[in-house]
């Protein structure tokens, strides 16, 4: 499975990236719609990755984390994003409805919607996927001229993470965001700050998408069990109602001419 | 038709048609023209208030379908009809608001064909749509026999009890869905709403809602149009006035119950226990999950939170246990109006409210939101009208109306050559209405892109907007005359693509905002930029040197004992610097290259290239003269300061 690394202690926020992105998504170069960008990361429908100040010198890119579970993926009704078994979580436009339920799902706030068209689509990162079916590696990683970005197999960059901070345990924080954190993503930081900037908060549960799974999967049983539990609830009602009136009939057997044949 | 009813019909029919305008605004210029919405909250009230709660508050088609035909409870059958078509009428304009909140309505259908069980809205559109056919089939036999299609009514009335079945296990599913909705936003929730029981809260109170919200629906039905089974009938003057006589009872006496307000009474209480059941269970999961300390924390989401359970439980709960006020159909709607807005209150917290505190910036609802939200409502209670007028719904007033208006008679009579009033009459008021709604709607809401409504942002996002900083607008010292910087230009000379961190981290460490003095230091020479100064009393103040020149003692901190010192005998920058110089097999040149040409050989750089190049073609043929700049080399000039000063005005954009 592919993955990114980014080393935050390498990045000088050159935006290198950014203009790499913007070129082979083939975005406005002009129009950056920062007016509907309200989370002031950079990100909106015509960037699709930025570059975000996490801390005074310390910068990061920020864009699509390609999560090996995806808040998107399960939440789109429509099935218009999937997880790529190569990594890259893409998106299909033909599908999309414009629920904008992926935007509400995401604990990145990744996905960015075209606020100004009248078609409007959801944007977000989807890993070059079209460069790395041609052998070619994502446009931001061959952008970075500090070799802050790495692209790789996600086991090879991990082990790769882990002995750059073995190496230099005073400059690394002895974490890798993105190895276990939301299920694991396929972008993966190693920083000498803290990420939180980049809502990469300490995150219990294993992924988003567990915490709905098991529910969902219960909905058809849920379903009929309420439906057969109907049926015998008002069948057992029913009889007993029969029986009552049968006894009544028994007591006073003109009961039945009186209220018109009611019991029958 | 008396005059209260005309006017709430009128002032619907406004609303409704200002709204259709709002509508269609949204339509032909898009989203983010007419509507508040944005990347950080991109649910708005269309969604939540007009679906989530909407839905939510039309549960009593299957509760009062569940209380009738499974547990027989034959005493709420009058409401069975009323209930349906609530529920028929709310899912209806739910789903016509949703169309116009979702990105590309004329792809509503897709999930029909394109599926994805993993998600919980697709299993809330599924039962949704399923059940909005379910209630148009219960509500179908009556209009149908009013029709006069006797055989289809009496063959749907047949299966009316599989349809119900049908519908309460539907309704089961989806009402908890809509709570399940969230479950995916732990994060970005606040934490006095989001609960891993949240589907649980959605449908019980949901549950509780929807009977309050039938029978606030059959009080006003009464209200409006037929009193007598709800607020009781005037007992006879003459009674009454005996009673006054002789002293015995009181005015309020003089009514005797209605009919249906005992019904209604018991209706109220299973809602209010069904109510008192959602607030032990919010209490409980207050204090299980420790969000008990975010209510207490004062901020306004805890206060809100306090106000969301009064309104929509405790307020109705007590109202109702009360035996007084729940035996007068005032209480009874005291308490289901405050039911039926709390649990709007408590969708609108969960869906809008509750993400403020991640958004960071607060949504406020533009008024074309707001004109579609109550406009698909405004609908929905017309058509509300015009079915329980004309339709055997509530009770047998459609007879007497057919007698009284005739719903279905010519509008001309050929026999009188009379025109009937009904139809003309309503007709010229809604033309009425028509001529000033659309107007004033087009007026408020054209041009319909509503700029400075965003916040003003504190970092402005530079992301890939001029990545290669061809030329940097530099405002040093805030006074708004921006200074250019040829940010590429110096790139170039400093060594290409590579040469950041010569100015950016490296040399001047965290520094974003350097002024051209930094580097172009003297106005004649060229400098070092290393500043030795500020190094050396650094090092007196770090390193606590004291004596008579202290400075004098932190040579041998950086420089070895080689005479002169120099930069070739100092040490390296990153020996110090470690945590800030980070780039490390970059800084391969000595500083000693790190210099910069004089401030004077800088700025005329910078000017006179250009003025050489465009005197040709500019009508001021001494545009290169030393003078366009330096006014005090005219006879009659000030100082040299004012002559730069001049000069950056003549820069400086209008």
């Amino acid at each position: 499975m592919h993955a990114i690394l980014i080393d935050v202690t390498k990045c000088t926020g050159c935006e290198l990236c950014g203009q790499a992105c913007v070129d082979a998504n083939g975005l406005d170069r002009d129009n950056a719609n920062v007016d509907r960008v309200t989370s002031p990361d950079g990100l909106s429908a015509n960037r699709l990755s930025a570059v975000v100040k996490v801390s005074e010198g310390h910068f990061a890119k920020k864009s699509c984390m390609h999560c090996l579970e995806p808040s998107c993926v399960s939440a789109c009704l429509v099935g218009g994003i999937t997880k790529r078994p190569d990594g890259p979580v893409v998106y299909d436009p033909s599908k999309c409805i414009g629920c904008r339920y992926c935007m509400l799902a995401c604990p990145f706030h990744i996905p960015r919607y075209e606020w100004d068209e009248r078609n409007p689509y959801m944007k977000k990162c989807a890993m070059c996927f079209s460069r790395i079916d041609s052998g070619k590696v994502p446009a931001c990683v061959e952008a970075c001229p500090n070799g802050a970005l790495t692209f790789g197999e996600r086991g090879a960059l991990l082990e790769e993470a882990h002995k750059k901070i073995a190496e230099k345990p005073t400059l690394y924080q002895d974490h890798v965001w993105g190895e276990e954190e939301f299920g694991g993503t396929s972008v993966l930081y190693i920083s000498d700050v803290d990420l939180e900037k980049l809502n990469w908060p300490r995150f219990e549960a294993a992924s988003i998408p567990s915490l709905t799974v098991a529910l969902i999967e219960k909905t058809p049983f849920i379903g009929l069990g309420v439906g057969s539990c109907l049926l015998g609830l008002s069948w057992i009602i029913k009889r007993r109602m029969q029986l009552a009136s049968e006894k009544r009939r028994e007591v006073d057997p003109e009961l039945d001419s009186r209220e018109g044949g009611a019991g029958k | 038709m008396n005059s209260r009813l005309r006017l709430v019909k009128d002032l619907l029919w406004f609303v409704a048609l200002f709204g259709l305008v709002a509508g269609v605004f949204r339509i032909w210029f898009g989203l983010g023209a007419t509507t508040n919405l944005s990347d950080a909250m991109p649910w708005g009230l269309w969604k939540v208030l007009n679906m989530i709660a909407g839905v939510a508050l039309s549960t009593s088609g299957f509760t009062v379908g569940f209380l009738v035909y499974v547990l027989k409870l034959e005493q709420f059958k009058p409401l069975v009809k009323p209930a349906v078509l609530v529920a028929f009428l709310g899912y209806g304009c739910s789903c016509l608001a949703l169309l116009f909140d979702i990105g590309l309505p004329q792809r509503f259908w897709h999930p029909f064909v394109m599926w994805n069980e993993h998600s919980f809205l697709f299993e809330v559109f599924w039962c949704v749509s399923l059940y909005f056919t379910v209630t148009a089939i219960e509500l179908s036999p009556t209009i149908l026999k009013r029709l006069g299609m006797e055989k289809l009514s009496a063959w749907l009335h047949r299966i009316a009890f599989g349809v119900v079945v049908v519908g309460i296990s539907l309704s089961s599913l989806h009402h908890s869905s809509l709570g399940s909705l969230f479950l995916v936003t732990p994060l970005r929730l606040h934490p006095l709403w989001y609960s891993s029981f949240i589907p649980w809260f959605f449908i019980i109170s949901a549950i509780g809602a929807g009977l309050m919200f039938i029978i606030l629906v059959r009080i006003g039905y009464a209200y409006f149009f037929n009193p007598e089974p709800v607020f009781g009938k005037q007992a006879e003057a003459a009674a009454g006035e005996a009673c006054q006589r002789s002293g015995v009872g009181n005015t309020s006496r003089s009514r005797t119950p209605g009919t249906e307000i005992k019904m209604l009474e018991r209706l109220a209480i299973i809602a209010a226990s069904i109510l008192a059941l959602y607030l032990l269970m919010k209490v409980i999961d207050l204090f299980s999950t420790g969000s008990i300390s975010a209510l207490l924390a004062g901020t306004w989401e805890s206060w809100l939170f306090a106000f969301e359970l009064f309104i929509a439980a405790i307020l109705p709960v007590v109202v109702i246990a009360i035996p007084r006020t729940r035996r007068s159909p005032y209480g009874l709607g005291l308490a289901a109006l405050s039911a039926s807005l709390g649990l709007a209150l408590n969708r609108v917290d969960v869906g809008i409210f509750g993400y403020f505190q991640d958004a960071l910036v607060p949504y406020f609802p533009s008024l074309a939101e707001w004109a579609v939200s109550f406009a698909v409502v405004a609908a929905a209670a017309l058509a509300f009208f015009v079915i329980s007028e004309n339709f055997p719904i509530f009770d047998d007033r459609w007879k007497r109306r057919e007698e009284s208006l005739g719903f279905f008679r010519y509008s001309f009579d050929r026999l009188s050559h009379v025109c009937n009033t009904v139809l003309t009459d309503s007709l010229q008021r809604r033309t009425i209405i028509a001529v000033f709604a659309i107007p004033l709607a087009w007026i408020l809401l054209y041009p319909p892109y509503h700029q400075g409504s965003q916040a003003e942002y504190a970092i402005v996002p530079s992301t890939g907007l001029d990545p290669m900083r061809t030329v940097l607008l530099i405002d040093g010292n805030r006074d708004a005359i921006k200074t250019e910087f040829h940010h590429a230009d110096h790139q170039k000379r400093l060594g290409g693509e590579n040469s950041c961190s010569k100015c950016h981290h490296a040399t001047m460490p965290n520094d974003h905002a350097t002024p051209c003095s930094r580097c172009h230091r003297n106005m004649i020479t060229a400098t070092n930029i290393f500043d030795h100064e500020k190094h050396m009393s650094y090092l007196v103040k770090s390193e606590h040197l004291t004596g008579l020149h202290p400075t004098n003692r932190s040579c041998a901190f950086c420089h070895t004992k080689e005479q002169p010192k120099s930069a070739a005998n100092a040490k390296e920058c990153t020996e110090c610097h470690k945590e800030n110089m980070r780039i490390q097999e970059q800084l391969d040149e000595h500083l000693a290259l790190a210099s910069a040409c004089s401030f004077q050989a800088a700025m005329h750089d910078r000017c006179i290239t250009c003025h050489n190049r465009e005197e040709a073609q500019h009508p001021d043929k001494n545009l290169s003269h030393c003078s366009n700049c330096h006014k005090s080399l005219q006879p009659s000039a000030g100082s040299a300061m004012q002559a730069l000063r001049s000069a950056r005005d003549v820069l400086a954009p209008k």
